[in-house]
């Protein structure tokens, strides 16, 4: 099996990374970040816990870590994967595309919130369909 | 930062000269069979692509007897297919496995490797000017693991319980519960299993048609010097690079739900008398996933068509593409609009109709970019020097079929609308003339364009013609009268029409329908018999640029080995629509620009 | 941060080099990441639909609340902490050993991958651990006015609303889909990391055979090391979802 070299597509080589300072920097972050989110977890269970669990407080400390998961996401991305050494266009070119979940998130989410209204709307009729099946239904089942 | 290495050149002529010499040491099985060079891989899409839609129309065949002819049997059919065909009449059954796989091998295996599979490996290294593919190796892997899936789909044919029946769209429940349908049984899971494959082929496709269009191109080729065609391509890539993965989610979980007794997609089922333990899924959440998938995956087809037919119209009306940018802009347009749409395919289905509202929004837009193209399509014939080949016929072709399909796009993108005509025939006739016949009609253009380039003869003329022809008038017999049907309220997957009193008048219809579609399906096995004649008795082709085209791919030997281009690599200069310029029939992209010449230099 | 752009000065989309700079395999690698963060992204906001599709979903906190070796103590999130801190921890020696690779110090990629490795084994023992835990569990449940003892499965979910039974709190059945997404998400992550396992194994026998010092790079290192990196993103996002929120 013979194949020709495909030719280099480096034009420039970048200098090795002077030194492990940066990593660090960041894992200790992604450690704090990590650490905060988990006084959160804790503070909504203590919420959960609580005499009356204020709904809002619960989805505002969900937000909070939500944004400190997207933070430490660009860490990761950012440090550990160089993707800051990399060009603008092609930094772009991986993160445009996953704008895309913005959409797709907010669509997901809404129809599922919309499926349950809609079910709990009907809630009655499901309910004696599952606890008592019609005999007639019952019937013909037999009969295939 | 350091220096600027200049290795780059030296080690492209060393390339060169590889390439050259490597033509003693291949066996026939790396030759033809495991190969790595980007043009085998492109054959073997082709045939393979050729051999299901052979196989998909016949299935179309069988069906519209049932439907054109519901009282009549055909002892023959017995004869053949045994127990699906009892009396002679094909069962209920088999009616719809029939209809799901005619859509499973045609919309994926058919337009979606067998099109851009073909035309991406074929054409993206020989008009951007490149040896081969980034990774020569997956690209080779892509190919096998679509064989591999390929493999499994057909074997599902052959099993007792038939293969999957649940629609192309495999629906839950019907598609989750063995007990719904006959297909359910053991041909679902096949169908998941051989659509994974058929994913990850179209992801190690899609990866190497990307890099290689950003990374290989050759000196000069800059991104708005290169032919619609690889733009086209690269776009579908993209698309199936972000849209194919959730179509492996989606069916991940249709399969646990098979097999693992888990319910993603199902709740509150009663079957045969038994009620199920499923409990807390939602079928709509199967459609949303689908269809994240399912309506790019209609760009997937079609982009490629879009860009094979500017190609071949631009080439054979002598005239300069119009409106280039605004082309590729509309494309670009399109990848972006097609991901956020997918939902307009379930108005019907009981998704929350505010959410509604946002998707027919972003629906409608789609038309200006294709109104776009449509237009600058018309405009790049307007007094052209046409020269009526096979492939310009059938580009013309595409882009009838695209504003005749497109046009009742706009009514189904509108939910009021769409709740009255999504479940009928109007649909059908909108769907198969936008991305099917359309699709297809562009597909023909690119083979009867290319073929000289791919085997080194042209294929039969006068066959082109009558192919055309009767394609043509065909098609529309096929489908514009489906539109009356649909909007008088006939529903789409019924076995039989008859039953009922108030379709009972479309009969003579269906049976026209029935006839026209064996008319049309003889004359496509007679493009597959010019095809396989001409690969061995064609005409040979003498001299390199048989159409004058301006591309790189006509700068090649007449057959070119692998590396496409013995020696160097070419450098361009222009791009690659200058047609009747300055008093010169064509002028190839290798070709410096002159001092004499008049702008605009691309 | 590290500059991101390209020198001014060349032409970086005329062709016959890369626009970015990048070789092909990185690319590759970097669109395939964001190809399978569709597949995760799709199970995750199917997750959430379906949660918020649900009357009744249950709190991780009471789910997810053991340690090994410490009996019955109501330890919410320490046990998923300690995995997040594994993994990221794995991370570092990752790009540490990619960065070892720029340097091309074999010794160096050596001790780093052998790090990694063993990193993403342990990993990979305290999901084995969790499962086992919530496979093997037993729950007293009201089913039907009887109470019985069940473990979470893809199919059953002792952890539904309370009600009183017998003069006493007893749960109800919970949504099913809690431990069909909770087994099937965890399990296609825990999937990747076992690939990853395998890849960097495969790297670090290449590494000892001396083949990178052969080629002159130590790229498939680092190619290795984003397909290792993402599956800690992922398990950063799989954290949030099924643990956290």
């Amino acid at each position: 099996m013979s194949s020709f070299e495909v030719p280099s597509q480096i034009t420039i080589h970048h200098e090795p990374a002077p030194n492990t300072k940066r990593i660090w920097r960041a894992f200790w972050i992604l450690s704090v970040v990590t650490l905060g989110e988990l006084a959160l977890g804790l503070s909504i269970y203590n919420i959960h816990k609580g005499p009356n669990p204020s709904e809002m407080m619960v989805l505002f400390f969900k937000g909070v870590i939500c944004i400190l998961t997207l933070a430490k996401g660009y860490y990761i991305a950012w440090v550990f994967m160089h993707m800051g050494d990399e060009s603008k266009l092609f930094r772009r070119s991986i993160v445009v595309p996953l704008l895309l979940f913005i959409w797709f998130i907010i669509a997901f989410l809404h129809d599922g919130n919309a499926y349950r209204e809609a079910r709990d709307s009907n809630a009655g009729e499901f309910k004696v369909i599952k606890n008592d099946v019609p005999a007639a239904v019952l019937e013909r089942g037999q009969k295939d | 930062m350091s220096s600027v290495a200049s290795l780059h050149e030296s080690e492209l002529q060393h390339a060169g000269h590889d390439a050259q010499h490597e033509h003693h040491q291949q066996s026939f099985l790396t030759k033809y069979i495991f190969s790595q060079d980007h043009k085998t891989i492109a054959k073997q899409f082709l045939i393979t692509g050729i051999i299901w839609a052979i196989v998909g129309a016949l299935f179309s065949v069988l069906f519209r007897l049932q439907l054109g002819f519901p009282e009549s049997s055909f002892p023959i059919l017995e004869d053949i297919l045994g127990k699906w065909a009892p009396g002679g009449k094909i069962s209920p059954d088999f009616y719809y496995a029939l209809v799901t796989m005619h859509g499973t091998i045609l919309v994926f295996f058919v337009l979606t490797a067998g099109l851009s599979g073909t035309f991406a490996n074929f054409l993206i290294p020989l008009q951007i000017g490149a040896r081969d593919m980034a990774s020569p190796f997956l690209n080779m892997l892509s190919y096998w693991f679509f064989f591999i899936g390929s493999i499994i789909m057909a074997t599902s044919l052959f099993i007792q319980t038939g293969p999957a029946s649940g629609g192309w769209t495999i629906y839950p429940p019907l598609s989750a519960l063995s007990d719904a349908a006959l297909g359910s049984v053991r041909g679902m899971d096949l169908w998941i299993i051989s659509m994974a494959f058929f994913i990850i082929s179209q992801l190690m496709g899609g990866l190497n048609y990307v890099s290689t269009v950003l990374n290989l191109r050759t000196k000069g080729m800059t991104m708005t010097r290169m032919p619609l065609t690889v733009w086209s391509l690269f776009f579908t890539a993209i698309l199936g690079i972000l849209s194919f993965p959730v179509l492996l989610s989606c069916v991940v979980l249709l399969f646990c739900d098979r097999n693992l007794g888990t319910s993603f997609y199902l709740s509150d089922i009663i079957i045969a008398g038994k009620v199920l333990p499923h409990e807390g899924g939602s079928p709509i959440l199967f459609q949303h996933l689908f269809w994240f998938l399912g309506h790019p995956e209609v760009y997937i087809v079609v982009l490629p068509a879009m860009g094979l037919a500017s190609e071949v119209i631009s080439v054979n009306a002598r005239k300069p593409i119009f409106g280039y940018v605004a082309m590729i802009s509309s494309m670009l347009a399109i990848v972006a609009l097609s991901l956020i749409v997918w939902a307009h395919h379930m108005f019907v289905s009981g998704m929350n109709p505010f959410l509604g509202a946002g998707f027919i929004l972003f629906t409608l837009l789609i038309a200006v970019p294709s109104a776009i193209k449509v237009f600058n399509w018309l405009t790049t014939l307007w007094r052209g020097n046409i020269r009526f080949t096979p492939a310009m016929l059938f580009a013309i072709g595409f882009v009838s079929m695209f504003i005749s399909g497109g046009l009742t796009g706009i009514f189904l993108g509108n939910a009021a609308l769409d709740i009255q005509l999504h479940d009928t025939y109007f649909n059908i006739a909108h769907f198969h003339l936008v991305m099917g016949v359309a699709a297809f009609f562009s597909m023909f253009a690119g083979l009867y364009q290319w073929f000289p380039k791919m085997f080194g003869r042209f294929m039969n003329n006068t066959l082109g013609y009558i192919h055309f022809w009767i394609t043509m008038v065909g098609a529309y017999l096929i489908f514009w009268p489906m539109h009356y049907s649909g909007l008088a309220g006939m529903p789409r997957r019924y076995y039989d029409y008859s039953n009922w009193e108030s379709f009972k008048q479309f009969g003579g219809m269906n049976k026209f329908i029935s006839i026209v579609v064996i008319i049309v399906f003889i004359t496509q096995l007679m493009f597959v018999f010019n095809f396989f004649y001409s690969i061995w008795k064609g005409r040979k082709v003498r001299e390199a640029n048989p159409w004058d085209a301006t591309t790189l791919e006509w700068t090649t030997p007449i057959r070119p080995g692998h590396g496409n281009w013995p020696g160097e690599l070419p450098e361009v200069h222009r791009w690659p629509y200058d047609y009747s310029k300055d008093g010169k029939e064509f002028i190839s992209q290798i070709t410096p620009v002159g001092e004499e010449e008049t702008g605009p230099h691309h | 941060m590290a500059s991101g752009s390209l020198p001014a000065g060349i032409k970086w989309w005329s062709g016959g080099k890369s626009p970015y700079n990048v070789n092909y395999g990185k690319i590759m690698m970097w669109y395939f990441l964001v190809s399978d963060s569709f597949t995760f992204g799709a199970f995750l906001i199917s997750y959430g639909s379906t949660r918020l599709g649900s009357d009744y979903w249950p709190d991780p906190n009471h789910v997810f609340n053991s340690f090994p070796f410490m009996g019955h103590a109501n330890l919410p999130l320490a046990f998923v902490s300690l995995m997040t801190f594994i993994l990221i921890f794995s991370s570092v020696t990752m790009v540490l050993a990619v960065h070892e690779g720029h340097k091309m110090n074999r010794k160096g990629v050596e001790k780093y991958m052998i790090m990694t490795i063993i990193g993403g084994l342990a990993f990979l023992s305290c999901q084995a651990w969790e499962w086992t835990h919530l496979l093997t569990g037993s729950h007293s449940v009201l089913v039907d006015g009887k109470v019985e003892h069940w473990a979470t499965t893809i199919t059953k979910n002792p952890f539904g609303p309370m009600v009183e039974h017998a003069g006493q709190l007893v749960a109800t059945p919970g949504p099913q889909l809690f431990g069909g997404f909770f087994f099937f998400i965890t399990g296609f992550h825990g999937f990747h990391v076992f690939s990853g396992l395998i890849i960097n194994i495969i790297m670090y026998i290449k590494t000892r055979l001396g083949h990178f010092d052969q080629r002159g790079h130590y790229e498939m290192v680092e190619k290795a090391g984003l397909y290792w990196h993402f599956v800690d993103l992922v398990w950063v996002f799989v954290f949030l979802a099924f643990y956290l929120i």
